[in-house]
């Protein structure tokens, strides 16, 4: 490590540089907007904190949050468990692991936007994947997945985590690989039940890597946009509006550009809180 | 390759698990599958009869992929000559960016305020950052210096969103390099960006490769800022699938077909990145 010179802001000069421009700006600009009565090509007027007010009395606002914590306690919560049963399941000697392992990369690379149309499709009605397998099932009354509140949600929910699974799949399979050896031989020869050693020795070891998933999986639920988007456009009614969603809906169609600014304020806030327990342990990491 | 606490598997034990792995596996294939044999259904009977099973159930047909690739050809190669150019462009620079400050990060040390770790999670925190914060003041702003519909908007925003990803897997892996070999080659008198370019970086390039795979498939499924940035000409395939809603309905066939043009080259990519993909999407947090 060497400290002198100028020579280190050329390396990192660019970057700062770069992230300076096209978010740094970006971010102070939406909160001047913030501050602002403004719509598309109308003249801007000051009028702080009358968007952040009237935020907190709009019932869609309230309506949107909750359908967004909704979804991401429903995704993480899923996604965490299944993933964490799966990499239970795979830490072993298994023929053929790494297809697997590379098998369950692709979820993650398929474009969110691409999967809900696909997940429009495997849900439809009357000719969707799952309602075919259902009939040959021998049901009679068939889900109609985007008719009903519940169900639609339930439905994006399901996509969602087929997106997401596999990434903490894969993210605890690796921590569990690098789990020392030794301490699993100690414990085998205490003849300790399975479930107690993964309660006392496993859980307790694998603790900064699960950490680690759910901040990041909650991160990203927060941003929830593309599969409700394309699968059932909010619908129906407003029951799959995310937060996200509805600041597109008053920014970018509406052209309300000062109030959607509020909203993604108040969002920005909420993630910040959040990401300020994963920063004090990736500040560690980063040491 | 680890059996812990393992005694030995029973019969039943076994096939439960093999079970498990094939429903898991169904799981994961089910979605690919299911778009692939509906882009192989005659459009006739996609909306009429519902089917599972090629050959058995329908005559699987190339009609849908003809259309494509002769009557609605020039839409679908723009997009994806489009989104090729974004992706390749936002990748270049984001991995240009993100190799120097990750080698800066990695081997000088920062004093004072900001210092290497502030540094390291100042860059990452971009990746913490809900979009819908600064699509606005970006489509302002890219509305008002002309830049709107063109493709060099979009590799602007993606080259932003991918940064993180850039910086930490190269600050990563340059610390993982011995740093004796270039502190041999100062002492010859290199300079720092010779020893950077004919020492670190070759040894780095593996890993560069893998952070533009990932830099890639994440420009490429990028849709939200595509969508409010371009109206026609620079549209990449995510805008021109969300297109595929016609008002009598949706179109499956062309729905089909055209998910697996965005699908299918990120996925394929991201194949060949296996060993730092954990490392990537956790940005240093768990080695995979």
């Amino acid at each position: 490590m060497q400290e002198k010179g100028r020579i280190k802001w050329l390396f990192v000069g660019p970057g700062i540089f770069w992230v300076l421009a096209f978010t740094i700006f970006p971010l102070l600009y939406s909160l001047v907007l913030s501050f602002l009565r403004k719509r598309l090509g109308q003249p801007a007027s000051f009028n702080f904190p009358e968007n952040f007010v009237r935020a907190f009395g709009d019932y869609r606002f309230w309506d949107t949050l909750k359908v967004t914590l909704l979804f991401v306690v429903a995704s993480v919560v899923l996604t965490v468990t299944i993933g964490l049963l799966l990499a239970l399941l795979f830490n072993r000697e298994i023929r053929g692991r790494r297809v697997f392992r590379s098998l369950f990369t692709m979820p993650l690379f398929t474009a969110p936007i691409a999967l809900g149309y696909l997940g429009l499709t495997i849900f439809h009605e009357d000719v969707g994947a799952v309602n075919t397998i259902l009939r040959a099932l021998g049901m009679v009354n068939l889900p109609r997945w985007f008719s009903d509140i519940w169900l639609a949600r339930l439905a994006i929910i399901i996509v969602d985590v087929w997106q997401w699974t596999p990434f903490c799949f894969l993210v605890l399979l690796a921590g569990l690989q690098s789990l020392p050896r030794e301490v699993y031989e100690a414990t085998a020869l205490d003849t300790s039940s399975g479930w107690d050693v993964f309660r006392y020795v496993t859980l307790p070891l694998l603790r900064p890597v699960l950490f680690t998933v759910v901040m990041l999986r909650l991160v990203e639920a927060f941003k929830i946009l593309d599969i409700p988007f394309s699968m059932t456009s909010g619908g129906p009614g407003a029951a799959t509006q995310t937060y996200s969603f509805y600041i597109y809906l008053t920014g970018l169609r509406s052209f309300n550009f000062g109030y959607a600014s509020a909203l993604a304020y108040i969002l920005l806030v909420v993630m910040m809180v959040i990401s300020m327990f994963f920063f004090n342990r990736l500040r560690e990491i980063y040491e | 390759m680890t059996t812990y606490g393992a005694r030995r598997p029973g019969v039943i034990r076994t096939a439960l698990l093999w079970l498990v792995i094939i429903g898991a596996t169904a799981w994961l294939v089910f979605p690919f599958y299911w778009a692939i044999i509906t882009s192989l259904k005659p459009p006739g009977v996609i909306l009429t009869k519902p089917s599972l099973i090629p050959f058995l159930q329908f005559k699987p047909t190339f009609y849908n992929w003809q259309m494509e690739f002769t009557q609605r050809w020039r839409e679908i190669s723009r997009a994806l000559s489009n989104s090729v150019i974004i992706s390749a462009g936002a990748t270049l620079v984001s991995i240009t960016l993100g190799t120097l400050a990750g080698y800066g990060l990695a081997r000088f040390r920062f004093t004072g305020r900001m210092q290497n770790k502030d540094l390291t999670l100042w860059f990452l925190s971009q990746r913490f950052l809900p979009p819908m914060v600064t699509v606005i003041p970006f489509f302002l702003v890219i509305k008002a210096v002309g830049l709107l519909d063109t493709r060099l908007a979009l590799v602007l925003v993606n080259t932003t969103f991918t940064i993180p990803f850039s910086v930490l897997i190269m600050r990563d892996v340059f610390k993982e390099l011995p740093e004796e070999m270039e502190e041999s080659a100062w002492v010859d008198g290199a300079s720092h960006f010779q020893s950077f370019w004919y020492i670190a970086l070759p040894l780095a390039a593996p890993a560069m490769a893998a952070a533009a795979v990932i830099c890639f498939a994440f420009s490429w499924n990028e849709f939200i800022f595509a969508l409010f940035l371009t109206l026609k000409a620079a549209q990449p395939i995510t805008v021109v699938i969300a297109g595929v809603e016609h008002t009598q309905g949706i179109q499956f066939w062309f729905v089909a077909t055209r998910l697996l043009f965005a699908i299918i080259p990120p996925t394929l990519l991201a194949l060949t990145a296996q060993r730092y993909i954990v490392r990537g999407l956790t940005f240093g947090a768990v080695k995979g």
